[in-house]
């Protein structure tokens, strides 16, 4: 991405006749010698999970008294060149989002003994000394969703649209329809994955998932397919049936349409992180879960009414929600983790 | 087997336009790889022209205009200057993946997905007056798709400036001796397969769903490369690649519902270019022995 030379780009601009208005990149350096670099392994954008994850650094720098600098992977196949790029800048820490920093984060921490690395959302198998990791359970969020659609499902068919078949999705299928079967015994599951060239954005092939699995007499879908969940929002809107978005609200996006979400707080266990490692606290794992308030649906949230989720309308299901979440919490309830398979 | 059908036809449509397109550039001797990168392009120009206009055939013209200009990227090196095709295909097919992320933040203010409820989509079939059971839940575009086919192998076959097309195409020092302008013809092949790229590129952004994704096309292109190697010059034979690759996606989901790996669905698609490729290359070979 940042080789494509601006006169180049606008030379293009200029043949094909597409106006666009230049903003300049803001520039973000501070005098104090702390810093903070956060790599992306897919573009922002409106990508809410990465934005999430930016806003969480951004505060922790902030308090600490640290620069901070945003990389932006085009694709995950681009990511080694900006934390070869971040490594030459010597920062206090380097961030990374997500498991798509699993390899990198074996080899490069060490060999970089004596720099900081932070990995948000997933952890190297070999983690080096200078390697934090904050990871979460996501699959007891999925697992409450799941409770929500055994509730709510009039067909007793349930599916998931994902972007790949890989263990760490299945923390979004697996209890997911743990959950459904758990308040509605009979319940089945259908999981699809989306796969092909681009598996984390093709929202036409997402789409046309859904469509196979309403088609199929399906009436619950849970989204779990990055940038495709929008076409899995436009598959259940119109065949009258009623998806679950994923990591963030994503319920204004189709109003009406989806239940809830399975959400992760990146911002306050990254946040929390990075002051760790600043105040030289860092290694080892930190692993945030319903009980460290680090994952969550919509239906636990003091904000629900204006969350525009649909559960939002079922009080009942709202509060056996909130019965399990203390089941789990209290270790009554517990929830298999598909990764620990 | 309606919703199947219909799926067929959904996927199938912006991949059966964008291998027309590279076909009519095969048949001209310009071997046409930009196809991919003239989906994403047409995508993107589509959501722009919806959004800027707030018409969803704003936004179909303005893809199909837009993609034609991007298509000079190739025409012009490639025939004018004699650059290797190939070469010229990739470096615009880089360039869109790049120009149509940059132009997304400079101009939506965001990266990754662009969708918006005031973002007009095509409508469908049904909402048109025209309730069938498998076309019903079709945009107007994917008829349009089918019918382009067929105006294709009647202009190849029949009309006379679609056989000097193949006469150019198979000999062009032979049809420059009668004095045929071979790079207007190729100009107007290239650019063609423009436009129907961005046909392809609305439907799918504006069709399939309503939304733009970077790199939505996701591979479509490579796909509508393909169709045009197994067909040659043969429209039909163009088609029914692209509806075997579609069928084969669409089947490809309902057989993961009943256990089939992802990986293994997956490949389907590359499986049967295979074959078919082995098929196709038979059969020729019967056809002409050496």
């Amino acid at each position: 991405m940042r080789t494509i030379s601006p006169a180049v780009v606008l030379a293009t601009a200029a043949l094909t006749l597409t106006a666009c208005g230049g903003t300049g990149q803001p520039a973000a350096t501070a005098p104090t010698g702390k810093n903070v670099i956060l790599i992306t392994p897919n573009p922002v954008g409106t990508n809410s999970f990465l934005q999430l994850s930016v806003k969480g650094a951004e505060a922790a720098a902030k308090e600490i008294g640290a620069s901070f600098k945003l990389y932006e992977s085009k694709d995950p196949t681009s990511i080694a060149q900006n934390l070869d790029a971040a490594v030459r800048a010597k920062p206090t820490v380097i961030v990374g989002v997500s498991f798509s920093f699993d390899d990198l984060f074996t080899t490069v921490p060490k060999q970089h003994p004596d720099q900081q690395f932070l990995q948000v959302d997933s952890c190297a198998e070999e983690q080096a000394a200078n390697l934090t990791c904050v990871s979460f359970k996501e699959h007891e969020a999925a697992y409450l969703a799941g409770v929500e659609a055994g509730l709510l499902t009039e067909s007793g068919k349930l599916g998931v649209v994902a972007a790949i078949d890989s263990p760490f999705v299945h923390r979004w299928i697996d209890p997911f329809l743990d959950g459904a079967k758990s308040v509605k015994p009979e319940a089945t599951g259908t999981p699809l994955y989306v796969g092909g060239n681009n598996p984390f954005s093709d929202p036409a092939r997402a789409k046309s998932q859904a469509q196979t699995l309403t088609g199929q007499g399906v009436d619950i879908v849970a989204a779990a397919a990055s940038a495709g969940n929008q076409g899995v929002f436009e598959a259940v809107a119109a065949a009258k049936a009623k998806a679950f978005g994923v990591d963030v609200n994503q319920c204004a996006q189709s109003p009406g349409n989806v239940i809830d979400n399975v959400l992760k707080h990146v911002d306050v266990a990254e946040s929390a992180a990075i002051k760790d490692i600043a105040a030289g606290k860092a290694g080892g794992v930190k692993v945030y879960g319903l009980k460290e308030g680090g994952v969550g649906v919509n239906a636990l949230g003091d904000d629900l009414a204006s969350s525009g989720c649909a559960v939002a309308a079922s009080a009942d299901v709202v509060a056996k929600v909130k019965q399990v979440r203390d089941d789990i919490v209290a270790g009554r309830v517990t929830v298999a983790d598909p990764l620990a398979g | 087997m309606t919703t199947f059908l219909a799926a067929v036809l959904t996927a199938t449509a912006p991949v059966v336009l964008a291998a027309l397109g590279g076909l009519l550039c095969s048949v001209s001797g310009v071997f046409n790889m930009a196809l991919e990168g003239q989906l994403l392009w047409g995508a993107f120009t589509a959501v722009l022209f919806s959004h800027l206009t707030g018409s969803a055939w704003l936004g179909v013209a303005g893809a199909v205009l837009c993609t034609t200009l991007y298509a000079l990227l190739l025409s012009v090196p490639a025939v004018t200057f004699r650059a290797d095709p190939v070469v010229v295909a990739v470096g615009t097919n880089l360039l869109a993946l790049g120009l149509t992320a940059f132009l997304m933040r400079q101009i939506f203010g965001s990266g990754g997905t662009f969708s918006s409820p005031e973002l007009a989509g095509l409508p469908t079939l049904a909402a048109l007056g025209l309730d069938a059971p498998v076309a019903g839940s079709q945009s107007p575009l994917v008829p349009v798709a089918f019918l382009l086919v067929a105006a294709a192998a009647w202009w190849l076959g029949h009309a006379r400036s679609g056989l000097r097309l193949r006469g150019i195409g198979q000999h062009a020092e032979a049809a420059e001796s009668i004095g045929l302008r071979v790079p207007l013809y190729r100009h107007a092949a290239v650019l063609g397969a423009g436009a129907l790229c961005g046909l392809g590129g609305a439907q799918l952004a504006l069709g399939n769903v309503t939304l733009f994704s970077e790199g939505m096309s996701a591979g479509r292109g490579w796909v509508a490369v393909v169709a045009v190697m197994l067909a040659g010059s043969r429209p039909w034979l163009g088609l029914a690649a692209c509806l075997l690759f579609g069928a084969a996606e669409a089947l490809g989901f309902r057989l993961q519902g009943l256990g089939l790996p992802q990986q293994a669905a997956d490949a389907a698609p590359y499986l049967i270019t295979l074959l078919a490729l082995v098929v196709v290359a038979a059969a020729r070979r019967k056809e002409a022995p050496v």
